[in-house]
Order: C-alpha cells, then sequence, then structure tokens
C-alpha cells in the first residue's frame, strides 16, 4: 500500500497554482459564472441517497408494523434477516459498564458477531457513510441546515462555529460517563436514537430535545450537532480512516470555485480545493467525510467522484 | 506579538473543550443523583420486565434499548418505558393487563433475541436441556415417542419468574360467589391470547371469546402454566369455590389480563 492512503498529501509542499489556460471554464470556452453555475440544479446522488435513506428506515418501521422480520430493532441495535447489528458507540459505553459491574462475560456471542460485521461493513463502504446513507436525524438535519442558511443568506442570523476537536472530549466524556455512573447516559441524548426508536416505536417525550438541537441548528449553528456533537458520527469518523472507499479529488478539472466546501458538512476535508493548496494531482476526501456525493453533484468541472483507494496500484 | 494559527486553534480548542467536558460533568452528576433519587422514590410497583430479566438494577445497566424483544414478541405484550420512567427510558415492560404474555412463541424469543442478555436466555436452555435429559432417564420411556423440543419448550415456560399472581378476594367474583356469563373485557378490547386448551397455533382476540362460568374462574380456565400455577379450589368452610395462585405462577399476566372486574382483581406483583 503506498503512503499516501493514509497521510493523503496533506504535509507536502503545494503545488504552483493553475494558469488561465489551464482552468477548466477556460478549456470549455465559458465565462467562469456560467461554467460554475452549470451544475447547479444537479442532485442525482442527493436523490439516490435520500431513497436508500428513507427505503432503509421505512424498513426498519414496516418490519415492526408489519412483521415483516427483514430489518429488525433499531440503529441502536437491530437484525438484518437474522443476523444481528450493534451501534459501536453505543457498545462501547456498554462495555464500559460492563467491565465495571463484570457483566462483560455475560454478552452474547450474537453482540460480539454484530458488533464485528457493522464495523467490517462500514469500514469497506466508508465509515461515515453511514451518517448520509442511514441516519435519520442527517435527513432532517439537511433540512434545517437549508433554512439555516435561507436566514442566513437574508441576514437574519449570523454563521458560528466551533471548534470540531469538542467531538473527541464528547466522545471520551460519555464513555468515561458510562464507566462511571453505570449508566448508558448517552443513549438518553442520542437523538439520532431517539429519532429511529421515534419512527419505529411510536413517539416519546425526548423528541422534545431533538427538537432542541434542530432549534440550535437552524438558528445558532450549522449543523451543530453532526459536526461538532454526535459521538456516533465520530467513532465512524474512526473508522474511515482505513476506508477505501472514498471522494476522489482530481486537480486537473477543478476550477477552483470552492462549490463543492459552501454544500459540505466537514468542509475542512476538502483542504485542497482552494487555489495553490493541492499538493498532489489527485486526493481523496478525509475520513470526516460522509460520503454524501453532494460536492460530487455540486462540482461543475466533475472533478470530484466516488472513487476506490488504492485500486489503480492493484489493477 | 502576532498569535500564529496553531496557537490559536489550540487555545479555541481548549475553551471549547472545557465547555464540552463541563456540560459531560453536569450531566454525570445529573444521572447520579437522579439513579440515587429514583431508586428511593420510584420502587417500580407493578413495573413487569420480560422473561429472564436480571435483576432490575443490572437490567438498567445493560439494557441498550434496541427493542428487538418489542420487535419479536407475536403478541406485542413488550412496550418500551416513556420518559416519565426516568432513567429508565426506552427499557422493555410488560403491561399484562392490557396484554399479557401468553407463551404463545412457544419458545421464549424475546428472552433469545436479548443481544445484551439482560434478559438472560443461558438459564433457561439449561433448564431445557436438562428437562429433556431427565424424561430421557425416565424408566420405561421411549424417547422416539417423546419430543424433544415440546419438553423442553415446557420446562422453559414453567421456569420463567416475570412475578407471582395476587387475588384481591374483595372484588374478585369467585370469593363473592358470582358466575361470568359473556365477553370478558367489552368487544372493543384489543388483547389477544392462546387458549391451553386451544387446537389454532395462534392467539386470537379475546373478545371473540365468550364465557359462561357458574363460578367465575376465567384465571383459572386460561392460565397457559395450568394446574402447577393456580387451581380452582373450595374455601376453609367449603361454602366457595376460589382461585389460588401456586408456586408455579410464572407472572404472565393472562390472568391479569382476562379478569372480568372492572379493575383486574388478580394481578401480577413483580419479585
Amino acid at each position: 500500500m503506498n503512503t499516501t492512503y493514509f497521510t493523503n498529501g496533506k504535509n507536502k509542499a503545494a503545488l504552483a497554482p493553475k494558469s488561465v489556460e489551464q482552468m477548466p471554464h477556460s478549456k470549455a470556452g465559458l465565462s467562469f459564472t456560467d461554467w460554475r453555475d452549470a451544475r447547479k440544479k444537479n442532485h442525482k446522488w442527493r436523490n439516490i441517497r435520500w431513497a436508500i435513506l428513507v427505503f432503509m428506515n421505512l424498513l426498519f418501521v414496516l418490519s415492526f408494523t408489519f412483521d415483516l422480520a427483514v430489518l429488525e430493532g433499531s440503529l441502536s441495535g437491530s437484525r438484518l434477516i437474522g443476523f444481528y447489528l450493534m451501534d459501536p458507540y453505543n457498545s462501547l459505553q456498554l462495555l464500559a459498564v460492563s467491565s465495571r459491574t463484570g457483566y462483560i462475560t455475560m454478552l452474547t456471542m450474537n453482540f460480539w458477531i454484530g458488533l464485528t460485521t457493522i464495523l467490517l461493513f462500514w469500514a469497506v463502504l466508508g465509515g461515515r457513510s453511514y451518517c448520509s446513507w442511514m441516519c435519520p436525524y442527517h435527513f432532517i438535519s439537511e433540512w434545517a441546515e437549508k433554512l439555516h442558511l435561507f436566514l442566513v443568506k437574508k441576514k437574519k442570523i449570523s454563521e458560528r462555529s466551533f471548534n470540531r476537536g469538542i467531538r473527541f472530549v464528547i466522545l471520551i466524556g460519555f464513555v468515561l460517563l458510562a464507566f462511571l455512573t453505570k449508566n448508558l447516559v448517552f443513549e438518553n441524548l442520542n437523538v439520532v436514537g431517539i429519532v429511529s426508536k421515534a419512527m419505529i416505536y411510536g413517539p416519546s417525550l425526548l423528541l422534545l430535545w431533538v427538537l432542541f438541537i434542530i432549534l440550535v441548528e437552524v438558528f445558532l449553528s450549522r449543523r451543530f450537532w453532526c459536526r461538532y456533537i454526535c459521538p456516533i458520527g465520530t467513532t465512524w469518523s474512526l473508522v474511515g480512516h482505513v476506508s477505501p472507499l472514498a471522494v476522489k479529488f482530481d486537480l486537473e478539472k477543478c476550477g477552483y470555485c470552492l462549490e463543492c466546501q459552501k454544500v459540505c458538512l466537514v468542509p475542512h476535508e476538502l483542504w485542497f480545493v482552494k487555489r495553490g493548496t493541492a499538493t498532489q494531482d489527485e486526493h481523496y476526501v478525509g475520513s470526516d467525510c460522509t460520503r454524501c456525493g453532494l460536492c460530487i453533484d455540486v462540482c461543475p468541472g466533475k472533478a470530484l467522484s466516488y472513487s476506490i483507494k488504492g485500486a489503480s496500484a492493484v489493477l | 506579538m502576532k498569535k500564529n494559527a496553531n496557537e490559536v486553534s489550540r487555545r479555541d480548542f481548549l475553551k471549547s473543550g472545557a465547555i464540552a467536558a463541563g456540560a459531560i460533568a453536569v450531566i454525570g452528576a445529573g444521572t447520579f443523583v437522579l439513579d440515587h433519587e429514583a431508586a428511593k422514590s420510584m420502587p417500580r410497583e407493578g413495573f413487569l420486565r420480560p422473561p429472564g430479566a436480571i435483576e432490575e438494577e443490572d437490567f438498567l445497566y445493560g439494557c441498550i434499548k434496541c427493542g428487538l424483544c418489542v420487535q419479536i414478541c407475536p403478541v406485542h405484550a413488550i412496550k418500551l418505558a416513556g420518559a416519565h420512567e426516568g432513567l429508565g427510558y426506552g427499557t422493555p415492560y410488560i403491561d399484562p393487563r392490557e396484554q399479557a404474555c401468553d407463551f404463545s412463541c412457544d419458545a421464549l424469543q424475546c428472552v433469545e433475541t436479548c443481544p445484551t442478555s439482560v434478559l438472560d436466555f443461558k438459564q433457561f436452555k439449561e433448564t431445557g436441556l436438562r428437562a429433556v435429559e431427565a424424561a430421557a432417564a425416565e424408566p420405561g420411556v421411549d424417547m422416539s415417542q417423546v419430543n424433544p423440543f415440546e419438553v423442553q419448550k415446557v420446562a422453559m415456560k414453567n421456569a420463567v419468574k416475570i412475578g407471582k399472581a395476587v387475588v384481591n378476594k374483595h372484588t374478585c367474583l369467585a370469593h363473592a360467589g358470582k358466575p361470568f356469563k359473556g365477553v370478558s373485557r367489552g368487544t372493543d378490547f384489543s388483547g389477544i391470547l392462546r387458549s391451553p386448551n386451544d387446537v389454532n397455533s395462534s392467539a386470537t382476540p379475546l373478545r371473540d371469546r365468550e364465557y359462561d362460568q357458574d363460578i367465575c374462574h376465567l384465571c383459572v380456565t386460561e392460565c397457559p402454566i395450568g394446574e402447577k400455577a393456580i387451581v380452582q379450589v373450595r374455601n376453609r368452610n367449603g361454602r366457595k369455590l376460589i382461585p389460588r395462585v401456586l408456586d408455579g405462577c410464572t407472572g404472565c399476566g393472562v390472568c391479569e389480563m382476562v379478569c372480568p372486574t372492572e379493575h383486574a382483581s388478580i394481578v401480577i406483583e413483580p419479585f
């Protein structure tokens, strides 16, 4: 495996920016703005992704409502046609609690198999792909984001951003808390689990907490939960480090328009799209990327695409 | 002096990280207090856990609230607790008056499906296997004529301890010497069950059953465990026929569900 699989050329020296003649809009014979706005209405990957997200969550609901036995349980723990799948962050907390109470030896083989299966599954498919392709809260949040961006555009509110490192404090903090209180504390605040269970088993009072988070995302800070809080996403982001499925960036087709960063949940992972920052002709978007495909949809030069890391070396 | 970008972001992280850590500490302290207050003020009376539930304290620690037990139950007897249950939020419970566990799944599927084994299947599995061994060891038994699955199933069912039924003498129809005729819980009651004598393999609505008993003993008739759990006996002076709960009662709650009085005259009390 080549060394850039993980480092992605971040610590190398930047390449020289392209000249006007080398820019994709010049090659296409268009003005820069015409070239840039050409694909604004393209929503191919978003629509595919939403269809899959809605279908999978509907499968949970229908499996319960009509006893389908296809995808039982909820996003905390489930069975897909009889095979167990366990949420890794939930499991991490459970391991913290059960190592304290000595209950760890009682955990079933199904638990271990379920945990391993889901880790392998998303390790192949991109870690945080779970967020954008499965998580029902992500779907709600995308709509809240639209509203938020509208309000920012109308200058009703101003944008606030925080340090992304908070996520790791939260991730470790709640595992520690589980260990100390012997309680799965985060599960009571887990908007993903609350939304998932509310859809499947019926609404509960805790939806008020979800509403509160949505209001924070609309009025305070863009994608607050997903960007700075959610330890489930952070866990998947760690898994994403080894994942071969990633979004590939092709410098030659890039016109430095930054449209991709505008739609991205994790724009810091697209650090190489700014003029004069790319260090290689090709970059892969890092592990925080949810592989949602919004950047692929919006990119006027089709410089971004789904790709398998290291495939060119193997084939 | 101008600070470099790294230094700014480090300070930024320390600041927001400290806020996050503070928030977690507050939540932790809150949980700790709630946990201890809840233990004092909420003895969870009448809060029945599904079969095989381990001790309540450990149960709360280990249940990940996935709802797999809820899904697998063929009669939908298991529900998830709401936010008013405090820290027990999202954990499964049974409200037998609305829908009792009637064992129509045959093999304690809710217990078997639990991935964290807070519903502990191991104990039932061992009980079942021991029962099969015991049946085979009995003299004069031809094992080819015995279905080991049946033996196992019955032994597992009998080993369930959700709680124990208690009869309220003041409201029980049998204690008043009264008959019962008609549909037990009204025609709009949605509970379902499989009677011990049913040829059907699946549960049917209680509202479809008409009873006609000179002295009411629905609880005895419908008990899925049978004479090990509840029997109709004469009281001390021999004048009344009353139901008596025995040690074999599993607390499944079918008696509580079928009881025709306005408030159930036989209720399950958790251990």
